[in-house]
């Protein structure tokens, strides 16, 4: 990740904290969120979508999968499509 | 046939709905397949997709006796309930002590929480914003003295309450009920199902294209007797209500089991204890919200049981006239299972165009789902199912015929084989036992149990499990799991249905329900978190134990007070006694936070730290949280698979006090009557009753009110008054439960050595008692509103 998108995915790591209560000690950047240790599920997903288009201004309603994959797929997503 | 004593029927009908302010509205319009939805006015919808609602419109709610104190879920359930009482004949003046109210709420008064938020805090909010004034208050408007509690599991709620009050009429421990169901429109759930995206943007249709739930209001009462009581009354009776079903999927908080296994559990054990077969069943009632997920299980349950086994069956869901009213569904729909049987119509599922029809034949097989018309015919038997949140199923049948309802002569005795305990002095019966003996007290007037890392690791909790729980929930989860561990009770394929589980909570998570609230007032209704909302519901708790345990059989909340943490227990042990299950998780389980902090320095019932339970200034208490679950058993189960026991429980009594306060003369006579009952169920004299662990909490109000009790049950007699209180303070149900377990510490003798307690013999002093002295030990536990629970122990 380049700077910009480090700092998103440090972000996206507290609001995946603070919304889903995931635990910052396990929450690496590559760590997959629906994984055993995390288990991101549907409900999850729709809180996801909401805390980032609150905090960067992007949709994510309607996207695919991949970028749920990790906070870096999420990180690049967001930095790919922030104005 | 069903023996005359075991026979339960239906007297008075009661209900306040979308489309009818009485049951003959209400029976009418269904019948007419008249939809109650339009859009919502009590809420606010700017910015939602889903903008319907099926609200009451009564302009009488505010001429109910005390309805400046109570909530719009309190009014609209006392409507119904005075409807149900008048339509029974019923009177309570001579023998109130032998009636009870049981009702079932999801939301609670959560239009006073939202007030609460939108006006500057009022303290008067305060005490209208749970679950348990609501029973307390419809007992209140008649007087009545016996069993009172409400139960919180969401949408199950309202069926569970008749099935309860049922249990206890067969148990004898009272004659007649009133029972139901309540919930009123609020932004709360609106938000919070709208955040799940499960309502529909149009009026919902079940068992058809609808895509989610159209939510409701409303309240629904029913009077349910034993058959001597209304026949000696002279009563005009509906119906028998015979079996009853309830149990857990263990499987999701939100979603029912897509393989449908908990549903047809409760429906397999509703029929089975009515003494029928599914061919005997000729109308249900169907719990039909209109979600895909429910709407699927629902099919493939219903399929799997009935279809094939006669070609008459019908199914309805008045959800699509009504809307989905939550903790009032189960109430509403029985009121209508009833009018159908005795009627001999059936009310339709409306919303089906042409073309929904042919799709419909197609996946109803050979059941008669009932679109769109009414339908007159002979019914004997009839169902009513409701399926709820955290997984709870719950199933209950009606009947022109008494069935085959057996209740075993010799009940089973009840034992203490396990307990955990969560609380300010750490984790653990050794902790607390370390505290008793230390003689620790709160340092602060607001402590906490600090449930951490190290416990869900212990209890085998995996950060992608806990994570979702609210403290409320986490709380109960590492107790539970705890008292497993300590019974040595492992939950297999094998015996998950045959284990149960009863949360008892004064408060359940009225802080994430407040948090929940004060978000929406701040961002509007489109912005619930989907995340929080599952845990908004009461039954959140028991549901995660459920799932983190395994265990699929009963699963109960009951909510009324600190009391609820022995209700919990006396609930269980009625449940073991009837053979319904070979072991019972009993809980009690309240959070401390800061949002529950605020809610109890606004009631000024707080005093500073240090002031000590019934030697103290009497000036307040202080605020504590935690939970504590016993696992009761069977005794003869517990017993061959080698269990030790802590101690027996022989009996409990539970009372209301006329004007549903904990306080005065006739809380006094309650508390008696309460502990007497209990002696009476033990089949042992007051006089045997050596120790007390007693409630005192630094209140004078309450503490007067107890010892005014046991000086007049004791006399002279200078019984010993042990208390948990003074060690970790008020954490209500988590205390009521926890004094329980002392109870049983004490009696097992691992609390013997010397135990500091308050004595009754003039002026107060503390002494000392030695716990090998123990013998028969009696705990009490009250409720604000005026509720009392007695519990009796006995050492093995």
């Amino acid at each position: 990740m380049n700077e910009k998108e480090l700092q998103i995915a440090d972000k996206i790591k507290e609001l995946l904290n603070s919304s889903l209560g995931i635990e910052l000690d396990i929450l690496t950047y590559e760590i997959p969120l629906f994984g055993d240790e995390i288990g991101l599920d549907s409900i999850d997903s729709m809180e996801i979508i909401a805390a980032i288009e609150d905090e960067f201004g992007v949709s994510m309603t309607g996207v695919g999968k991949e970028p749920f994959y990790n906070v870096e797929s999420l990180a690049k997503y967001v930095a790919a499509h922030a104005e | 046939m069903t023996e005359n004593r075991n026979r339960c029927v239906i007297t008075g009908l009661g209900m306040v709905s979308a489309i009818g302010n009485s049951v003959a509205e209400c029976w009418e319009a269904a019948l007419a397949g008249q939809c109650g939805i339009g859009k919502v006015a009590s809420v606010d919808s700017t910015g939602c997709y889903a903008d319907l609602g099926a609200e009451v419109h009564a302009d009488d709610l505010d001429n109910v006796t005390g309805a400046a104190d109570m909530d719009r879920v309190s009014k609209l359930c006392v409507k119904a309930s005075r409807e149900a009482v008048a339509d029974a004949g019923i009177s309570f003046e001579n023998d109130a002590a032998r009636c009870g109210v049981i009702m079932g709420s999801c939301v609670g008064g959560a239009v006073s929480i939202d007030h609460f938020y939108r006006n500057g805090c009022p303290a008067e909010d305060v005490r209208k914003m749970t679950i348990s004034p609501i029973a307390n208050q419809v007992a209140g408007q008649f007087g009545i003295g016996g069993i009172v509690t409400n139960v919180a599991n969401a949408c199950a709620a309202g069926t569970i309450s008749i099935a309860y009050a049922c249990d206890l009429i067969r148990a004898g421990k009272g004659d007649a009920f009133i029972v139901g169901g309540a919930d009123a429109f609020a932004s709360v759930p609106y938000a919070g199902f709208l955040s799940l995206h499960a309502l529909d943007a149009e009026p919902c249709s079940p068992f058809n294209r609808s895509s989610g739930i159209t939510l409701g209001e409303g309240a629904g009462a029913l009077v349910v007797e034993s058959y001597e009581h209304a026949v000696a009354r002279g009563a005009r009776i509906y119906c028998e209500v015979l079996g009853s079903g309830i149990g857990s999927d263990a499987y999701h908080i939100t979603a029912p089991r897509p393989d449908g296994e908990g549903q047809m559990n409760a429906i397999r054990r509703a029929i089975r204890t009515s003494g029928l077969e599914p061919s005997d069943i000729d109308y249900i009632n169907a719990h039909g919200t209109g979600t895909a997920k429910n709407d699927e299980a629902e099919f493939l349950s219903l399929r799997t049981i009935f279809d094939g086994e006669h070609t008459n069956l019908r199914v309805s869901s008045t959800k699509a006239m009504v809307g989905h009213c939550l903790g009032a569904a189960g109430a509403i729909e029985a009121v209508f299972s009833v009018k159908a049987l005795t009627d001999g119509k059936i009310p339709p599922t409306i919303g089906y165009t042409e073309e929904d029809l042919t799709v419909l034949a197609e996946r109803a097989g050979n059941i008669d789902f009932m679109p769109n018309m009414p339908k007159a015919a002979e019914l004997t038997s009839v169902m009513s199912n409701s399926f709820a949140f955290g997984g709870n199923n719950a199933s209950i049948i009606f009947s022109k015929k008494s069935g085959n309802v057996t209740a075993p002569v010799k009940k089973a005795k009840v034992v203490v084989t396990g307990m955990g305990i969560v609380s300010p002095v750490g984790q653990g019966k050794e902790k607390y036992l370390a505290a008793v003996r230390e003689g620790k007290a709160p340092e602060t007037n607001s402590v906490f149990a600090g449930v951490g890392a190290g416990d869900y690791a212990r209890c085998g909790l995996k950060m992608a499990f806990y994570r979702k729980l609210d403290k409320f929930s986490q709380l109960q989860a590492v107790s539970g799991m705890d008292a497993l561990a300590d019974a040595g009770l492992t939950v297999t394929e094998e015996n998950a249905t045959d284990i149960g589980i009863i949360v008892g909570t004064e408060d359940g998570p009225v802080a994430t329900v407040c948090d929940f609230a004060k978000d929406l007032v701040e961002k509007g209704n489109s912005a619930g978190s989907a995340f929080r909302f599952p845990n908004t519901v009461y039954n959140a708790a028991g549901g995660y134990l459920s799932i983190c345990s395994g265990i699929k059989g009963y699963n109960v909340t009951v909510t009324n007070g600190a009391q609820a943490g022995l209700g919990s227990i006396a609930y269980a042990v009625n449940i073991i006694r009837d053979g319904v299950e070979n072991a019972m998780l009993a809980t009690g389980t309240d959070e401390n936070c800061e949002t529950i902090g605020c809610l109890y320095e606004r009631m000024s019932i707080l005093a500073p730290a240090g002031n000590r339970p019934y030697v103290g200034s009497g000036a307040g208490m202080v605020l504590s949280e935690g939970s504590t679950t016993l696992v009761l058993e069977n005794a003869e189960t517990a017993k061959a698979r080698g269990s030790r026991a802590y101690a027996e429980v022989i009996g409990y009594g539970m009372t209301h006090a006329a004007r549903s306060r904990a306080v005065g003369d006739e809380a006094v006579s309650a508390l008696v009557r309460a502990v007497r009952e209990a002696a009476v169920d033990a089949g042992i004299g007051v006089e045997n009753i050596d120790t007390v662990i007693g409630f005192g909490n630094g209140r004078a109000d309450l503490e007067t009110t107890e010892i005014a009790a046991y000086r007049a049950l004791f006399g002279q007699r200078d019984v010993p008054v042990c208390n948990v209180r003074g060690v970790i303070g008020e954490g209500r149900a988590a205390t009521a439960a926890l004094s329980a377990a002392h109870a049983a510490l004490l009696l097992s003798g691992e609390l013997s050595g010397e135990v500091e307690a308050y004595t009754l013999n003039g002026v107060p002093r503390t002494v000392e008692i030695r716990g090998e002295n123990c013998r028969t030990v009696l705990v009490t536990a009250a409720a604000e509103d005026g509720s009392f629970t007695a519990l009796l122990f006995r050492k093995i």
